[in-house]
């Protein structure tokens, strides 16, 4: 008599460790990612739709505030005029107070505030002006910027 | 009755290599830069920011006077990071924002820039976006007021 003969079982990986070592891994990415970007903080700002070079006419814009900003001492301070009112250099609590003062005087918050500064002007004095008004309540800050290198509003 | 795992492990190795490279991208997007300080900041949660290029404008030569652009890349292989000449950053954010447009997805630009770097380097990337038309911009900051300088 022929004997038959089952053909052998393939053997069959356990899984299962290796979906533990995953799933740790898992965890581990997706808590990194979310933590690492809840630490930056940001300000936010729109330029003007109508900003850009652009061919056609010239458009005038009106701001309810222009803030310039002059480099003092050699970058380590900044000169505020304030709708060409001068404030003391580097003072920007006193910008804030101004600003703040506006807003209760009945400013709209959506009214643009435009922030020109000279070119050799510290970053951090322009952030800085920025902060003074979006604290002070104005939710349009947007910045002069000059098409043609060179020629950016600075102080009157 | 055994369970079919390997389906389950496709996904879960998906997975994995997403959040890889997703926090690859961002630890290369936070490269250390002293940014400036600012009280009104609010905190970023991973949807704020969605489609977005991030360029930190930082310090070159040990010198506020000259500035590099430096942009988070993906070279077909891996990401790296990518120094821009001045010349060289309009023409990203015009090809981002063309490709964004593409997609029909609305592209932000996110400013990491050194809090002693002179503005014209910030205001070149600012110039950037207006020619590129990418209207909402973000600047990263530090929340809070600067510490007191010893002394």
């Amino acid at each position: 008599m022929r004997q038959r003969l089952l053909p052998a079982a393939e053997p069959v990986p356990n899984l299962a460790p290796m979906v533990d070592v995953i799933m740790v891994l898992l965890v581990f990415f997706l808590l990194g990612t979310s933590l690492d970007l809840a630490q930056q903080g940001i300000l936010r700002t729109e330029l003007d739709p109508r900003s850009g070079p652009g061919g056609g006419q010239r458009v005038e814009i009106n701001p309810l505030i222009r803030i310039a900003l002059g480099d003092v001492d050699d970058g380590r301070s900044a000169s505020i005029h304030v709708m060409e009112y001068a404030l003391p250099a580097g003072d920007f609590q006193q910008l804030f107070v101004y600003l703040r003062d506006r807003r209760e005087a009945g400013a709209d918050p959506e009214n643009p505030v435009v922030i020109g500064a000279e070119t050799t002007v510290r970053w951090e004095f322009v952030v800085r002006a920025m902060d003074a008004a979006v604290r002070a309540g104005f939710k349009n800050v947007q910045f002069a910027v000059s098409f043609r290198p060179g020629s950016v509003p600075g102080p009157p | 009755m055994t369970l079919n795992l390997a389906p389950m492990v496709d996904v879960m190795m998906c997975l994995i290599i997403f959040f890889l490279l997703a926090s690859k991208m961002v630890a290369a997007e936070r490269y250390p830069v002293d940014l400036p300080w600012a009280l009104a900041a609010r905190q970023v949660e991973a949807g704020d920011l969605g489609q977005r290029v991030t360029i930190t404008v930082r310090r070159a030569h040990d010198t506020d006077e000259v500035a590099e652009y430096v942009v988070v890349d993906w070279d077909g292989r891996q990401i790296v990071e990518r120094v821009l000449q001045p010349g060289e950053v309009e023409a990203l954010l015009a090809a981002r924002a063309a490709r964004a447009t593409r997609e029909n997805q609305t592209l932000r630009c996110v400013i990491r820039a050194d809090r002693r770097v002179m503005y014209r380097h910030v205001e070149h990337v600012l110039r950037g976006c207006g020619l590129a038309k990418i209207r909402d911009i973000v600047f990263s900051v530090n929340e809070g007021s600067p510490p007191e300088k010893p002394g």
